[in-house]
Order: structure tokens, then sequence, then C-alpha cells
């Protein structure tokens, strides 16, 4: 039954359950309020600033990985696929300019991308299978061809790109304009575009998408193309923030990018998530590791708390779907 | 034994059964003997497999009692009713494709009270029991190498593994051929033998009055008649198994309808299923019903011509041009519509709003060329089909698993109706839903048809495809038996198409 806000929060437990569907935001909300109390820094624009960078690059590959994860299937190659682009990057900006560099880059990521695709869609591998094989593949050839070491910027175009990286516009960090343009593309197209109609459809249920006349194995792998070309707009944005592109870059991003989707409320099964909660989810992440950060708490008991906030915003969803 | 003691083995008396608002069984009484085969007829939806799945232990009776041996019994699941030696063959077979025959046949007891197998001797057993079935099957082979024939036969031999007092058989012979069925028959009168009671459903007439000593008839929920068999002929166990008034809920179509197909199909041949040598039309205003047994072959036909299943042969011919559908895809590009009998699976996305169920069949109309959704548009669209279908819902975002049966199906069928189909397929178009709301789509399908689109309806439920249908092909093993027109409709000549038997001389 659709309520009026009003009806909703008077209705017996409403606040609880209006709290329960907002779960994302609400916990946002909360944690913006505890580190503002809890440390002086946080709110100092050096300190938001730091963190919208660091989140950039992974917020912007789990924007690939949720409309893999609203199609019911799972990309494991991005964070290796950072690596890879970024030192292929790295090397097309010390040949050629910049626009070429970008374009050839977000190219390859696409085609990498599409490999996943193709096997997904048309040779009905399972993704985790598939995605597992392409992580391998690229952190592998991310070594190769920068023979094991990071490969550095050298031209005038490579000091352009870093320039921009590392500046703001209006106060607010370029890399994070990007990653927040892509959010909003993200959210146009899941709401006003066939294609995100059709992914969600796809998701909810792959037989009736079938059976009602939907090309069901062009979208599940075009939704790999793009988490490729994804990546390699990550892979230039972290690249171009340090002047280099190392093959230890995106180490584990893959899995950092499934936590923000899934703390945003999608579900692995596919069908159900939107864009807005997914930046929710990436910024929530980001926040703990900030926080903790100023609170001085070393890395390993970081990860403690990042798993432990994983399980509580799944409970809460999971309360919120009975 | 003390079983002699008792008339019957089973005595299955005053059977009720509701799910929900739905009465599914009413006040059944069933009563075997021992060492007796009892046939239980009736058609789809009787309700013989409820009945057969409260014996088990897999639903619960709301009132009556089952009494075996003597003693009343309540298995409250099927281990339960397995220890009582109640042991059932359902249709759908229940093996684990990836054990072995042997490791199949003895499930129930793998692991029980024993640390360490003997899986020599658990071959050796099975392989015996087998081989005394008259089936040459290797008991060390896994289940999915198997034939569906054998591994129908390896599914009775699970059943009859154990100490079994009561064997119940689900239509068991549908994948058998004469010879096959022979084999069986001289296991089921070898069981007999030994003192077993055997519940034996079937639609085919004919074994059932080779093999049977007695047989029940169930129509809707109540028995109609129980005998010996040689009390009855088969026409007065298909009048038992008939018999309704068809009531007025069929509103009248005044449709005139073409001359001309809108769509034909010649010889078509599945490649992966029963479907062979299919042919036959529709024109424009027509309603088409196909009638005929669950597993004669109806649906996989629908499916086959919508390129959801592979064909071998055969040729399609949409307004006098030949068409392939090789997928869903092409079949919809030639507006083609199908709305599936699987509503929950196959029909409708049901953590979707009832928008973008319906929407996602007709963005093409509600778009720009880079598929922006004038979402202005859309809302009018889908208002409007709320509004005519009498969708009940508060608004457009209610999701679709939050309605009931009847509307969800509107909603299913809503999504073909936006767009402008030429041909459509309905499969069971009203299956668990209220009678409000099936009068409801009688009238939608009337409308389709009078704007002289080729309809095409499946169904089980014989008063509607005969109330609703211009025309009914029968359909039997996997092809069309026969074709009924208008004056010929009764449900005793369908229910003769569809088990094989010629209509009766008037």
């Amino acid at each position: 039954m659709a309520l009026t806000l009003k009806q909703q929060l008077s209705s017996p437990g409403g606040i609880l359950k209006f709290l329960v569907k907002y779960n994302t935001i609400f916990i946002f909300i909360l944690l913006v309020i505890f580190s503002a109390l809890i440390s002086d820094v946080f709110f100092t624009s050096v300190n938001l600033s730091n963190l919208l960078k660091q989140v950039s690059g992974i917020g912007i590959i789990s924007i690939g990985m949720l409309i893999v994860i609203l199609t019911g299937g799972i990309d494991l190659s991005v964070g290796s696929m950072v690596a890879l682009l970024a030192v292929t990057f790295a090397i097309l900006i010390n040949i050629f300019i910049a626009p070429v560099a970008i374009l050839l880059t977000i190219a390859i990521g696409f085609g990498l991308g599409s490999i996943s695709g193709y096997l997904v869609a048309y040779q009905k591998m399972a993704p985790f299978v598939a995605t597992l094989a392409l992580m391998t593949i690229a952190r592998g050839m991310g070594f190769i061809y920068s023979k094991g070491s990071p490969v550095t910027f050298t031209t005038v175009g490579g000091q352009f790109m870093s320039d921009f990286a590392n500046n703001s516009t209006l106060g607010i960090p370029n890399i994070a304009i990007v990653f927040f343009l892509i959010v909003i593309m993200a959210m146009v197209m899941l709401r006003y575009n066939v294609f995100g109609r059709l992914i969600i459809a796809i998701g909810s249920n792959e037989e009736a998408s079938r059976l009602s006349g939907i090309k069901v194995n062009k979208y599940k792998f075009l939704v790999y193309a793009i988490s490729g070309a994804l990546a390699a707009t990550a892979a230039i944005i972290v690249a171009s923030r340090t002047n280099l592109g190392s093959p230890n870059m995106g180490m584990a991003w893959e899995l950092d990018a499934i936590a923000a989707v899934v703390i945003g409320g999608a579900s692995l099964n596919g069908g159900r998530g939107t864009a807005i909660n997914t930046l929710m989810g990436v910024l929530i992440l980001g926040l703990i590791g900030n926080i903790l950060n100023l609170l001085n708490v070393p890395s390993y008991p970081q990860q403690v708390v990042k798993g432990a906030i994983i399980i509580f915003a799944v409970l809460l969803q999971r309360f919120e779907s009975k | 034994m003390k079983n002699s003691e008792y008339e019957y083995r089973l005595e299955m008396t005053g059977i009720s059964k509701s799910f929900g608002v739905v009465s599914v069984l009413k006040n059944v009484n069933l009563k075997v003997k021992k060492g007796e085969i009892h046939a239980l007829l009736g058609e789809n939806g009787a309700g013989k497999s409820t009945l057969i799945k409260i014996l088990s232990g897999v639903h619960q009776k709301d009132s009556g009692s089952v009494v075996l041996d003597g003693t009343e019994i309540t298995p409250k699941n099927t281990h339960q009713g397995q220890i009582l030696g109640i042991n059932v063959v359902y249709q759908e077979l229940s093996l684990v494709n990836d054990l072995s025959v042997a490791e199949n046949i003895y499930l129930h007891k793998l692991g029980a009270n024993k640390t360490w197998m003997n899986w020599k001797g658990l071959i050796q057993d099975a392989q015996e029991l087998l081989d005394s079935l008259g089936f040459k099957i290797d008991a060390s082979v896994k289940v999915k190498q198997l034939s569906i024939v054998q591994k129908q036969v390896v599914e009775i031999a699970k059943a009859i593994s154990e100490d079994t007092k009561v064997l119940v058989l689900d239509e068991p012979t549908t994948v058998f051929d004469p010879n096959d069925i022979q084999k069986l028959f001289k296991i089921l009168f070898k069981l007999k033998a030994q003192g077993v009671s055997i519940i034996y459903i079937s639609h085919h007439l004919d074994e059932v009055f080779t093999i049977a000593d007695a047989v029940t008839v169930l129509r809707d929920g109540v028995d109609t008649g129980s005998m010996p068999i040689a009390e009855t002929d088969k026409d007065g166990v298909i009048r038992l198994m008939i018999g309704r008034e068809l009531k007025d809920l069929y509103p009248k179509r005044d449709v005139k309808i073409g001359d001309v197909p809108v769509f034909e199909v010649k010889n078509l041949t599945a490649k992966d299923t029963m479907v062979h040598n299919v042919s036959f039309n529709v024109k424009p205003g027509e309603v088409l019903g196909i009638a005929g047994l669950g597993g004669s072959g109806r649906t996989e036909t629908a499916k086959l011509i919508f390129g959801a299943d592979k064909k071998k042969s055969g040729t399609l011919i949409l307004e006098g041009e030949e068409i392939k559908t090789n997928s869903p895809v092409d079949a919809a590009g030639y507006q083609i519509g199908f709305v599936s009998e699987d509503r929950k699976e196959e029909g409708v996305f049901l953590p979707l709003s009832i928008r973008r169920n319906i929407s996602v069949t007709s963005f093409d109309s509600i778009s720009s060329k880079l598929g922006f959704i004038n979402i202005e548009h859309e809302y009018k669209k889908v208002l409007n089909l709320i509004e005519k279908l009498n969708i009940k819902t508060p608004n457009s975002e209610v999701d679709v698993k939050n309605l009931s049966g009847g509307n969800q199906q509107k909603v299913a069928l809503a999504k073909w109706l936006s767009i402008d189909s030429k041909v459509i397929f309905i499969d069971e178009p009203t299956r668990g839903v209220d009678v409000g709301a099936k009068i409801e789509i009688y009238n939608l399908i009337n409308e389709v048809a009078k704007k002289g689109v080729g309809v095409v309806v499946i169904s089980s439920d014989m008063p509607e495809i005969m109330g609703i249908s211009d025309r009914i092909l029968v359909m039997h093993e996997g092809t069309l038996y026969g074709e009924l027109k208008k004056e010929q409709f009764s449900e005793e000549n369908i229910l003769r198409y569809s088990i094989g038997e010629p209509l009766k001389a008037i």
C-alpha cells in the first residue's frame, strides 16, 4: 500500500518501519553525526575532500558492480582490471595525447569486460567463474606489461591528468565530480532508460524476461562490458592521482565494491538495487575507514568493523523485506 | 498376521482439505483392500493428487480419518508415511541425478545406524531388486545417465525397496511404451500377490480396466463413485468423471471470424520434447481452444511456436508469409504473444511494480530512440490498462507479489495486451483465479478477439475451454488427436480424444 510520509510515520511502529526502509541513508547520517562528534578534524575541508578522493575509484567500479549484480551476476575481475588498465593508461599517456589515451583505455576496458560478458551470456558460464578467471588474467597481464614495477607518467599530458586528478572545482575534488556524474548517469539510466528497466527485469526473473521477448543475452553481455569500461575510468583516476600505473593497484577492490553494493541494499539474486543507495554504501564504507583513521585505530581492527557493518546492514534489510 | 482381521487395509473416510479459501477435497472416501489394485480416476484438478499427498504426509487433512490396518494414522511428513509403509511414486521424478542408481534406491537408509557404508552390498542389493523387476539397469551408474523410462523404474524400485503396505503410482506409464507397460503390470501383479495394496492413478482407461480390481472416481473434490471394476465400464467411468453443468460464466462474444487464417502451423516437430507433427490454423477473431491432459504437449507446443523451445522441423505462416521464430525475441518481433501457465516463474516479475511489469513489452511505443522512457506516457498507458482490466490496486507502484492470483494474472495478460499482437497464446488463462476475476479475463479475451487477433487458449478446465472457444483441438501424447466443432463440444468428447479414444458413434 502506498501511504504518504505522514501516514507511514503515524501508523503503529511507523517510525521504525520508516527507518528500516531508508536504513542506508539513515546509517550514513548517523555515521556523519557520530564522526563529527567524535573528531574535531572530521568536518574540515581537507579531511572531507580526502575522503571523497579515497572513495571515488572504488565508487566508480561499485556502479559497474551494481548493474552486473542487478542482472543477478557478479564481476570479480574489476579490481585486477583497475591494475591492468592503470598500467595500460600510464603506457598510453606516455605515447598519445590525453584524450586519445583516455578513450583507448576505456575502449580496452570495455573489450576486456566483453570477454566476461561473452562467457556469461553466450557460453552460459557462471558469472563467478568467468570473472574469477578474468580477475587472474588481468592481474597477471598487469604485471607482464609493467614488468612488475610501476609505470610513471613522463609527458605533458600525464602532468595535465595528474593536475586534474588532484585539484578541486568549487571545493569538490575533480575526481569526485567524475564519480558523482557517473552516479547520476546510472540513476537516470536505471530509472528512465529502457536499458536500466530491462536489466532489472532480467535480474528479477530471467525466464519471464526471455518469454517477454527481451534480448536477455545482449543485456547480460552489455553489463559486463560496461563494468569493464567503468573499471577503466576508475583506473585512469587512480593512476592520475598518483602519477603512475602500478600492477598492485585495486587489490581486493572487487570485494569492497560488492560490499558497497550490498550495504546499499541491493540483492545478490538480482533485480533490486539503486545507484543512490550504492553511493551511500560507498560513502559508508569510506566514512568508517576515515573515522577509524582519525581515531588512530590500526588497519586490522578496521577490517573487523567493516565486516560487522556489512552484517548489520544486511540483517536490517532482511527485516525490511519481511 | 493381524491384517486379515480388517476388511480394508486402508480406509480414508470423510477427508476434507482446503487451501486458503479454495476447497479441494470435500468429504472424500477411499477404501482399499489388502492385495488390491485400486484405480483412482478423475480429471485434472479433481483432487487426486491432494488426496494422495494427504495419505503420504505431504499435506495435512482438515478433517476425516485415515486408518491403516485398523489403526488411525496421521503422518506429518513423507518420512513418517514411509515408516508406516506408505510409498508414493509421483509423476515428477524425485531422484538425485548425481548419485548412483543404488544410492538413490536406498537414499532413505544411507548412513542409518552405521559409521561405514557397505557400498558393495548396497549396489548388490539394488541390482538384485532391479533384476527382479525385469528391467536391465546397472545399479552402479549415475541416475543422470538413465533414460526417463529407466528413471521411472528406479523410482518404483525405490518405493518397493521398503516394507510397503500401500504403494501409490501417479501416472506411472506416461513415458512407457506398451512393452514396458506389460513389464510394469507384471511387477504390480507380483506385488499384489505379496499382499501389497496398490493405488493406481491413470488417465488411460484401457490400463485401468486391464489391471484394477476396483475403482474410485473423483470430480471437483468429491468422490462420485466407488465400485469393483467388474460392475462398471469405460462409459460408466467417464460419466462419473464429468457431468457438471455449464454455468453462465462465459460471456457471449459477437465477433465475425475471418475466413483467411492469420496464423498457420504445419507439421511442427520439437527437438527436445514429445511434440510432433502438429498442424493447425487460427483465424482472425477466432478463439481456438487446445485441450488435452497434463503432459500431452499443449504447453510445449505453444512454447515451440513462441521460440522458447527448439524446433526440429515444421513451418509457421503468419498472414500468408513464412516466418522463423528461433527465440522469443523473434516471436515478439512478429507480434506473437505468449502468456505462460506458470505465472510466478515465467509470467510476471513478482518483486517489481505493476507499472514496471506491464511496460516490459511495450518500450518501443513509450521511449525515444536512445531508450529514454516518456514517463508521463508510461503512466498514462499503465493506468489505462489497470482501469480497463480492473486490476484491484491502489496505484501502479504496488509490487506484483502483493496482488492476488487473479490480479497477477491480469498483469501478465496486460503485458501482451498493451502491444498490438496478431496471435496470442494464453496458457491456462484462469488457473488459481477466483470466479469474479475469471469472468473479467474472459471478457478481456473476447475484446482481444474482437480486434481481429487470433487467440489460442490452452486450458485443462473443461467447462472453460468449451465456454470460450469457437473450436477445440485435443492433444494426446504430443500431437493433435482430434478437432471438435462447436456443436460437438462435450466433456465426454474432449476426454475421449484426450485419452486416445474415438468419439462414440451417435
